[in-house]
């Protein structure tokens, strides 16, 4: 049987951490194709019905990634994507997903390795995990 | 978008260079934006981290109106805007012509990596064998000798160090797109006299050139020297110094009396180092010294063949110059006592422990021992390397270091942890902004940094346990030894290498540090018409002094360009007009880049156009071979201008290469540009996944190209919105900030209202006398009061209160009262600039209010000035500073001016009567800059300076008339107590910026009560509120050439939206569905630029487009989905990510 593959939903702000995967591409630093990235403007627009959706059509995993704290160009709108997702994976919790699953971290534009760093360890996580279940769980 | 007649050249793209750039830019003037490094950025390239929030920001920059006409990435990576003209690699040579007709002549480096064609797919650096220190992370990591000059750049094209090259041509036939070439033959044209009366090193300099590919000749002494150039024509003479008979230094005067443009390059043994300096002031280019060998000799003159070999004198003509070179980074080695820098390992500079800490620097970010690679446990940093020290020509502070080491300090305790030791050794903590202080106690008090005050002496190699021992004495005079894993150097600022050149080019002085000062009051005059400096060029400032520096030698520039004639009407670009292609329906072109490795092949071709076209919606797929070269363009829009499509994908890598590209395109076809979608199929996964056998490139490509395509299927390009304008300004309070903004946005021609509460202009001016400098305080008064008065388009309300405004950008409506005429007042305008100025702060402290000796510094000012103090009868002078300042719930914030005024009143008095005694008791002399020189004044002619700290603050007891100070005196270690007939203490500054101020024109405070700019580095005088700007000491403490140039900088900033009576928007803005709206108003409170409001029908919220920024958090907490952002509306991302899988 072949590997378990995981697919993972990422959601990137166009101001940092896109500029990463950029910089990532440029560096010739290797991140795994499992990682499907959408570029936001920030991530304070990453709407949590994005998130649920991506995972209800078979997402293992969604990563979402933006400016430090301090450093949004649009002033705050990362700290509305932290609250935002913490109150998320409260609720997704309950449903039975697993906290690795749904991922906020901050990347900045220098910080292509890091990125790479995250995706990779990600992606080994996801495979520890198996599968998915939500899609069926979630369904009511 | 509309261009103003008029053209500028900005000399230096750092920082400061892109912002008078963008300034300018902005309000439709062409600029020439030119660098002699082939990246833009300058030193800031090469930083990761400013405070104070420890990150980056630059982005913040960028145009916020008209945002499609510049790049909307990561400045960092790049910029580009329709106005600005980029030359990299260039420099000015020459000015010619009269102030605002300047002819102005550029000397391009040749490229030997052609633009239009590089991909940046990195072939070439991979094949070549040469390894050199990398000069991007300060050499301590190595890279090729054809690289990237900043790996994170855009345009991401290779570039060659000639001087490293060995020109094997490996690159050449790696080139997959022929970009490559060498400049081989153009050496042998290159023709070198070597003169030296000794065959040897004749023959032995002949075969090295040779080597290189010169064609040489020699010569034996002078007078054949002289015979062969008038013979034949040379491009570069060396000549040795010591001949007999004719000697070097007049073989050179004869020659230039004949050729004053041959390069001559002297050649000298280190005991004629002298003359050779000396020669050069008689115009030789450089000298080599003695003896050679080929390893040194072969890279200096390639070295020097580079900066004479050109390949385009490029000849322009522009009304004014901005000149914003900046500054260099102090090179230890430099010093006397360069503290083991250069033999230790461990001793780094600040900006190489700057790459040390960057993700992309020579160890990925990872922190450690250099000599071992141990891991950190122990760093010190140490202040005033090569600043504030007279043995390297420092007499001045270069301003930056100290905040430069405490976010070093505390970013090292964030990414190591908080058990690494850090300390920062110095002599005065030079935390002089607003919120400079508050960032020092933090790294004090959260980040456990440790502050010691004290002079280092030695650094030595701990052999036992590795690492360094550094040997320092303290305030007591005590001397330590204390083990360390790292030294750091904070090394200061020196004039950049190029100030020399461009001072000689442009005719201006320097001063006795090799800086070129500006004129009085101003940051950014200079003594010549039409040139003007920006930044750190003038003298030594932080990252936000620089951006105020550069938007006020934009308003300088730009004056000069209107007064000249330009500005007045404007052209209209010959434009083809964007097609309008919303709601049509979609029908999309896709280009797949076909450059990419692994390559896509013919079967896998057909496979994906198979696959694709099953989706109606697509109009067709082309292969185009690297479409992001010239050709690969051209092809591109040959096939766009015969297509029917109306939105198009571009499957490719690196997206933001072709922002700036797709925007050409779109401009030369009519084309929406947000029609265009780049994808990146060819990032490094692609090419794993072929190897590993996973899945097959074409399915990776495919999915890819699908998610793209979901998102422009649903692609409803909107045309950016316009709105229109009042192109009027109104300016709050008439002190020397405001007056000056108002003149500044009057002379451009706009009218400006200037309300002022008090019955007169002038505000602080009043009761100033003249600066430390000796400038004339009165003068400039005077002066400035009568042009406001005869200024036709400055009307002055005096004794007026603002009592409410509202409105947004372009549009504000303003009510004021005016006491005079007891009649209420309304403006309407376009933009606010708010200077309402600051007063001397009150104090209860230190007995002052219980005795006519006590006094304030601006009391003393007065009394000085009425007669009331006479300086002949004083005996004993105290001072006291920061009272009641820096300090928790007291003014928590460092005055920036009280420090200068001491200096200036004890050199006062001193001058007036040499035996007075005059004791300054202070915290941190905050002389930053040039004011160094006035502390060092002050110290020769007696002034006692007793450092005194905030637990342990002088006391006062009085005695019949006189006053006992007792305070501690720290070298002597015990309390000292001293008698004074006069005691001034320094209070500080206080904003007076009233709530209703802040309230009525939607702004806010900051917790010290001055005004809040929307980010103190990249946007110190904006407010978040678009079109609402501050200037003087309501914005921050500041000095009158300080709140002049941030006066010009708030003008600037107007001047932007003042320039056309129409906005446009950005095509990224949010929308509302008026029919969803249920007025629950959560969006209004989510939009951080406050531009949401209920439309006056009350049926909806709408939205100001062109005070929206598109980072769409009202689309988010809109329960209704009633809110959305263009280009990024619910359905298109859903198709994406239906399309993920």
């Amino acid at each position: 049987m072949t590997e378990f593959e995981p697919t993972i939903v990422a959601f990137f702000c166009n101001w940092c951490t896109y500029t990463a995967s950029d910089l990532a591409g440029t560096s010739r630093l290797s991140y795994p194709p499992n990682i499907k990235i959408i570029r936001m403007m920030c991530t304070g627009m990453v709407d949590p019905k994005y998130v649920i959706k991506a995972l209800l059509e078979g997402a293992d995993a969604v990563l979402i990634s933006g400016c430090h704290p301090g450093d949004c160009h649009y002033i705050n709108g990362n700290y509305k994507a932290r609250r935002r997702v913490k109150l998320l994976k409260e609720m997704l919790k309950r449903f039975g997903l697993e906290e690795e699953r749904l991922r906020l971290t901050w990347i900045g534009a220098s910080d292509g390795l890091q990125l790479a760093e995250t995706i990779n360890t990600m992606v080994d996580q996801v495979k520890k995990l198996g599968p998915s279940e939500i899609k069926s769980t979630m369904v009511i | 978008m509309r261009k103003k007649i008029g053209t500028a050249m900005v000399v230096g793209a750092g920082i400061s260079g892109i912002r008078s750039a963008l300034d300018l830019a902005e309000f439709g003037y062409s600029v020439t934006l030119v660098d002699k490094a082939p990246n833009i950025g300058g030193i800031l390239s090469q930083l990761d981290y400013q405070f104070p929030n420890d990150r980056c920001g630059m982005c913040k920059m960028l145009p916020l109106v008209n945002r499609d006409s510049s790049s909307q990435y990561c400045l960092r990576k790049g910029l580009f805007h329709e106005n600005i003209n980029i030359m990299l690699g260039t420099r000015l040579t020459n000015i010619e012509g009269e102030p605002g007709k300047f002819k102005v002549i550029l000397k391009q480096k040749p490229s030997s990596v052609d633009p239009d064609l590089c991909t940046g797919c990195g072939e070439c650096a991979r094949v070549c064998p040469v390894l050199v220190p990398d000069s991007f992370n300060m050499g301590l990591s190595e890279r090729k000798a054809i690289y990237l000059p900043v790996p994170h750049n855009i345009p991401n094209t290779y570039t060659i160090d000639f001087s490293s090259c060995t020109r094997c041509g490996e690159c050449v036939s790696a080139c997959p797109t022929g970009a490559v070439k060498l400049p081989e033959e153009k050496r042998k044209n290159f023709n070198i006299l070597v003169v030296d009366d000794e065959l040897i090193v004749r023959d032995s300099l002949k075969e090295w050139l040779e080597d290189e590919g010169f064609s040489v000749e020699m010569a034996d002494s002078g007078q054949t020297a002289l015979d062969m150039l008038k013979q034949n024509t040379y491009h570069l003479m060396l000549t040795d110094i010591k001949m007999p008979g004719m000697d070097g230094v007049e073989l050179l005067k004869e020659a230039k009396k004949d050729l004053p443009e041959l390069p001559v390059v002297m050649m000298t043994a280190y005991a004629t180092v002298e003359t050779a300096i000396e020669a050069m002031k008689q115009g030789a280019l450089d000298y080599l010294l003695k003896p050679f060998d080929p390893e040194t000799f072969t890279p200096k003159v390639l070295e020097i063949y580079q900066t004479l070999e050109v390949v385009q004198e490029i000849e322009l003509g522009v009304n004014a110059i901005i000149v914003s070179t900046g500054t260099e980074y102090f090179d230890p080695l430099q010093s006397n006592n360069t503290f083991g820098y250069g033999r230790y390992p461990d001793v780094v500079t600040s900006r190489e422990f700057e790459r040390l800490l960057s993700g992309t620097g020579p160890e990925n970010g990872l922190l450690q021992r250099q000599s071992d690679k141990k891991p950190l446990k122990k760093i010190a940093w140490f202040q005033c390397v090569g600043s504030r020290d007279i043995q390297t020509n420092a007499d001045f502070c270069s301003s930056i270091c100290c905040m430069h080491a405490i976010k070093e300090a505390r970013l090292v305790k964030e990414k190591l942890g908080h058990n690494i030791e850090t300390t920062i050794f110095y002599m005065d903590m030079r935390a002089f902004g607003k919120s400079f202080h508050q960032y020092k106690n933090q790294a004090q008090n959260e980040y456990d940094v440790c502050f010691s005050r004290s002079r280092v002496h030695s650094v030595t190699e701990n052999k036992e346990l590795g690492g360094l021992m550094v040997q320092y004495v303290d305030q007591k005079g005590t001397r330590n030894e204390e083990q360390f894993d790292m030294v750091v150097l904070s090394i200061g600022q020196r004039p950049s290498s190029g100030t020399k050149e461009l001072a000689r080019i442009t005719e201006l002085p320097l001063n006795k540090w090799g800086f070129c000062e500006s004129e009085p009051f101003s940051t950014s005059l200079s003594s010549k018409e039409g040139i003007f400096f920006g930044g750190s060029f003038a003298g030594l400032k932080d990252i936000s002094e620089s951006v105020i520096g550069s938007s006020s030698a934009a308003l300088s520039a730009s004056r000069f360009i209107h007064s000249i004639g330009g500005s007045l009407s404007s052209e209209t670009d010959e434009e083809i007009e964007l097609k309008d292609v919303s709601r049509q329906m979609p029908s999309v072109l896709i280009v797949v880049c076909t450059c990419g490795k692994p390559q896509i092949e013919g079967v896998e071709q057909e496979q994906l156009k198979t696959n694709l076209l099953r989706d109606p919606a697509v109009n067709d797929i082309v292969f185009i071979e690297n479409t992001c070269t010239a050709l690969g363009l051209s092809n591109l829009k040959e096939v766009l201008e015969k297509s029917n499509a109306n939105r198009m994908l571009i499957g490719a890598c690196l997206p933001h290469v072709y922002t700036g590209k797709v925007n050409q395109l779109c401009k030369g076809t009519g084309f929406h540009p947000q029609a265009v979608n780049v994808v990146d199929i060819y990032s490094q996964d692609a090419l794993k996944a072929k190897d590993e056998g996973g899945q097959s490139l074409e399915s990776i490509i495919e999915q890819k190209l699908k998610m793209g395509f979901a998102h422009l299927k649903r692609m409803d390009p909107p045309l950016a919105p316009i709105a229109s304008s009042i192109q009027k300004a109104l300016v709050v309070g008439g002190g020397i900030a405001g007056m000056t903004a108002s003149l500044a946005v009057a002379d451009h021609g706009f009218k400006v209202d200037l309300v002022e509460s008090q019955d007169q202009l002038g505000g602080n001016l009043f009761w100033l006398k003249s600066t430390i400098e000796g400038n004339d305080i009165k003068e400039l008064f005077e002066k400035t009061v009568k042009k406001i008065e005869n200024h036709p388009l400055v009307k002055v309300h005096t004794q007026a209160e603002i009592t409410c405004s509202f409105g947004s950008v372009g549009n504000f409506h303003t009510s004021a009262h005016s006491k005079k005429e007891d009649k209420p007042l309304s403006f309407e305008h376009g933009v606010a600039i708010l200077a309402t100025g600051g007063k001397e702060a009150l104090t209860t402290s230190y007995g002052y209010g219980t005795s006519k000796a006590i006094v304030t510094q601006k009391e003393f000012a007065l009394n000085l000035d009425d007669g009331s103090i006479n300086p002949a009868s004083l005996e004993s002078v105290v001072m006291i500073q920061c009272v009641e300042s820096r300090e928790q719930d007291k003014k928590n914030y460092c005055s920036r001016v009280c420090c200068a005024t001491a200096l200036k009143n004890a050199l006062l008095l001193k001058e007036k009567n040499p035996q007075v005694g005059i004791y300054v008791l202070y915290r941190d002399m905050m002389t930053t800059g040039f004011l160094e020189s006035y502390y060092t004044r002050a110290r020769k002619e007696d002034v006692i300076f007793i450092q005194y700290d905030v637990e342990n603050k002088p006391e006062i007891t009085k005695d019949g008339e006189t006053i006992k100070i007792t305070a501690f005196e720290p070298i002597l270690g015990k309390n000292i107590e001293i008698s004074a007939d006069l005691l001034i203490l320094a209070t500080g500054l206080a904003p007076d910026f009233s709530d209703a101020m802040a309230g009525n024109f939607g702004v806010r405070k900051d917790e010290f009560g001055f005004f809040q700019e929307a980010e103190s580095k990249w946007r110190p005088v904006d407010s978040l509120k678009e079109g609402i700007f501050s200037c003087g000491i309501c914005n921050s403490p500041r000095n009158i050439t300080e709140s002049i140039a941030t006066a010009e900088a708030a003008a600037q900033r107007a001047l932007r939206i003042l320039g056309d009576n129409k906005i446009l928007a950005g095509s990224i803005v949010a929308q509302v569905h008026p029919s969803l709206c249920s007025l629950c108003e959560r969006c209004i409170e989510a939009c951080p630029y406050d531009a949401r409001y209920i439309h006056h029908e009350n049926t909806h919220v709408a939205v100001n487009p062109i005070m929206c920024q598109g980072c769409g958090s009202c689309a988010v907490v809109c329960p209704n989905s009633a809110s959305a952002l263009a280009g990024f509306i619910d359905q298109q991302l859903f198709d994406v990510i239906d399309s993920a899988f």
